[in-house]
């Protein structure tokens, strides 16, 4: 299909799904979701709703129900689902995007076929790839898996595995050996969070969600059959499931920043300050970064839809969308006054801009560092797409220290 | 990209992507009217070549990113205007002097002139005609009609004068007409400005970065130090995101003011940005007559006064999104 057809068919999509969303998006779940039990409520009901509808997967292959759907219809899913204000599908999208995308490209069929439609039927996947000592350096993961006949056994620790406290399943990287350089010693394993030895704690973070958790593996037994790829190419499987998802979320983050633009305005107005030129000038400024950073999203994904995009280029989007945020969050903050101040109870999966000025404030934090900090995403810019020199690797540790 | 931005883009890179700085006046004006670039937002039908919005940004960009010295924009509304001014009977012959290259200037300032005071006008020593934008009434004021006053710019790339109307001129537009005319005048105006402050923004920080990669202090090149890296990440990524903008605001037909103005001052802002980082990254040589940086900051720190300021863009911007977020 091709110009006006796609067009027209891309148009016909839009107003599907606007039509579905209305009948079927849920409505007041931001004052439900005041615990974690009806936070989990909504998610699971939302998810199995979506799949229903045909709607939950779409970046899948199209042999999957729910699948093959073009980027240019995945935006416009995206659009309307922000659009519509429906809940993010923060407890299956470790499970829709990192594990089954990586499970597409590395497992066999049988494993495919047995663990694909459990996603579907509301499986939870968490990854297991962050350290105490391995967070924006990933390759010096030390989690030891040792191989006993048809076992590994694992022993280690797992830090900010998103959702981990509900997951039922992990995606593990884990060390194999010393030799060689930090990568090739990685090695990938799908970890059955039931199994003996795992104990899972949820991460308490500072506006009082918990969304990630820890994991401490001690002597866990992994069937060797549950390893993606060979021993030692674990870095390699890693990089599929990184790269699961790069544009979608943030196009959506995005577009849902400037749904929320009203939370600002409503302030502004409630206090009277409609006259305030101060005031009136960082909103209009905020505004106007928003839409550029709607914008950025926007381009890129034509970009990949063109097949021109450039390594770095997500590194832009996601570093001008962290930075959005913050000032988003920083001004409703300043609006909020020493009303903010006051604790109130946050809404659980709420989104990044719930109106808890100082919840959502250090909530922002969440993009600055996850996912790769701003710090990493400048080195990328500026080493692989602006061309500046790599970092020269001639540091070492002084004689002793640890 | 569209074949038309591509085509376009093309010949622009043909005409001055491998050009000094601040070439020569004289010679970038008849390079200008010889590429047919002060026709690209004339309709078919007057002689021209009836390009949109995007034809103009890639010009502007790739003027602001050689500092082509001139009068190009003030020229493009003055011929914007022309092509509106349906009921001139000299209109025809006044439009093809224009886009054969006779000066016909106009205000940079932003908004509308004053009754017979213009600032902010490019090259009106040598113009022909000067457009007079009014509230009511649209005009072009011949050579005879009008006084200018030569005023010493810091940007040298631009050359401005105040200019002190004495005659009525030729009516361009009246009344409503008038009104719409001076909208689209000053959208042009603004979508322009921002095209060359992002085309500006964007030769800077290339040098900047050249820079760089080639001064060596410490035994290395600068452009190993993690601290500086992370500074030309910060302009790359804004200056990414607002060309992102830019080249959709391009395609919108519409001429919302605001939303133009909102792109200018955003535009402004990360060139002035980069032509100061340029400057302090540069370091010593950065400070000196000599070296391009301070042509980059003196055109940058001219567009941002130019077209309505960040303070009341930001403002316009900010009361306009109160009335739009409910």
């Amino acid at each position: 299909m091709e110009g006006q057809a796609l067009t027209d068919a891309l148009d016909g999509l839009r107003q599907e799904v606007r039509q579905w969303l209305a009948d079927n998006a849920p409505q007041g779940w931001r004052d439900r979701s005041s615990s974690e039990s009806a936070f989990l409520q909504i998610q699971r009901d939302w998810f199995a709703k979506l799949v229903q509808g045909g709607y939950a997967v779409p970046h899948w292959p199209a042999q999957w129900p729910g699948g093959g759907r073009s980027l240019a219809e995945q935006k416009i899913l995206y659009e309307e689902l922000a659009r519509a204000d429906t809940p993010r599908l923060l407890l299956s999208f470790m499970s829709t995007y990192h594990a089954a995308c990586t499970l597409f490209e590395w497992a066999s069929e049988e494993q495919q076929a047995l663990l694909i439609p459990r996603i579907l039927a509301g499986e939870i996947w968490c990854q297991g790839f962050s350290e105490p000592n391995a967070g924006s350096d990933l390759a010096n993961v030390r989690t030891r898996a040792e191989r006993v006949g048809d076992t590994y056994v694992v022993n280690g620790q797992k830090l900010w595995s998103t959702m981990g406290q509900f997951a039922d399943k992990c995606l593990l990287l884990v060390r194999t050996s010393n030799d060689g350089p930090k990568q090739a010693g990685l090695t990938y394993l799908l970890l059955d969070l039931k199994a003996p030895g795992v104990t899972a704690r949820p991460i308490h973070q500072i506006h009082g969600d918990e969304e990630f958790a820890e994991l401490f593996l001690d002597n866990v037994e992994i069937p060797v059959s549950d390893r993606l790829g060979e021993e030692g190419q674990g870095w390699a499987v890693a990089q599929s499931t990184l790269s699961s998802e790069r544009g979608l979320t943030l196009l959506e983050l995005s577009a849902r920043l400037r749904g929320a633009l009203w939370r600002l305005a409503d302030l502004i107005r409630a206090q009277g300050r409609q006259e305030d030129s101060g005031i009136v000038r960082d909103f209009g400024r905020l505004s106007a970064k928003v839409d550029a950073t709607c914008a950025v999203a926007d381009q890129f994904l034509a970009n990949r839809i063109a097949g021109i995009e450039r390594v770095g280029d997500a590194s832009i989007v996601k570093l001008s969308y962290s930075r959005t945020l913050r000032d988003f969050t920083a001004l409703g903050l300043r609006l909020g006054g020493i009303d903010a101040q006051y604790h109130s109870p946050i809404t659980f999966g709420g989104g990044m801009e719930t109106g808890n000025w100082m919840a959502d404030f250090m909530n922002s934090y969440a993009w600055t560092i996850a996912g790769g900090s701003d710090e990493v995403q400048r080195n990328i810019i500026a080493e692989r797409l602006v061309g500046m020199p790599r970092e020269p690797k001639s540091w070492t540790l002084k004689e002793g220290a640890a | 990209m569209n074949m038309t931005r591509a085509e376009v883009q093309d010949a622009a890179d043909k005409a001055f992507g491998q050009s000094d700085l601040a070439p020569d006046a004289a010679q970038s004006w008849a390079l200008i009217a010889e590429m047919g670039w002060l026709m690209m937002g004339v309709p078919e039908e007057l002689g021209g070549l009836g390009l949109g919005r995007e034809a103009a940004g890639v010009i502007h960009q790739g003027v602001g990113k050689v500092l082509v010295p001139g009068p190009v924009l003030a020229q493009m509304l003055t011929i914007e205007a022309l092509a509106a001014a349906n009921d001139l009977p000299e209109r025809d012959a006044l439009i093809a002097d224009a886009m054969a290259g006779e000066v016909m200037t106009a205000s940079l300032a932003g908004g509308l002139d004053g009754a017979d005071r213009l600032t902010c006008v490019p090259d009106a020593d040598t113009a022909s005609h000067v457009l007079h934008v009014t509230a009511d009434r649209v005009a072009l004021v011949p050579a005879e009609q009008f006084v200018v006053t030569y005023r010493i710019g810091w940007d040298k790339s631009r050359r401005l004068f105040d200019v002190t109307v004495e005659g009525p001129g030729l009516t361009l537009a009246e009344g409503d007409a008038a009104c719409a005319l001076a909208d689209r005048i000053e959208a042009l105006r603004l979508f322009c400005l921002a095209g060359d402050s992002l085309g500006g923004a964007e030769a800077a920080l290339a040098m900047t970065v050249a820079y760089l990669e080639t001064r060596q202090q410490f035994d290395r090149p600068l452009a190993l130090f993690q601290a500086l890296k992370h500074r030309v990440a910060d302009m790359r990524t804004q200056l990414t995101a607002a060309d992102a903008l830019f080249w959709s605001r391009a395609q919108q037909a519409d001429t919302d003011i605001i939303a133009l103005g909102a792109l200018k001052a955003l535009a402004c802002a990360v060139y002035r940005l980069v032509a100061e980082e340029a400057i302090q990254l540069h370091g010593g040589i950065g400070l000196t007559m000599e070296h391009p940086c301070h042509l980059f900051l003196k055109r940058a720190m001219l567009n941002c006064a130019l077209g309505g300021d960040a303070d009341h863009w930001d403002e316009q911007t900010g009361r306009a999104a109160l009335a739009a977020a409910v």
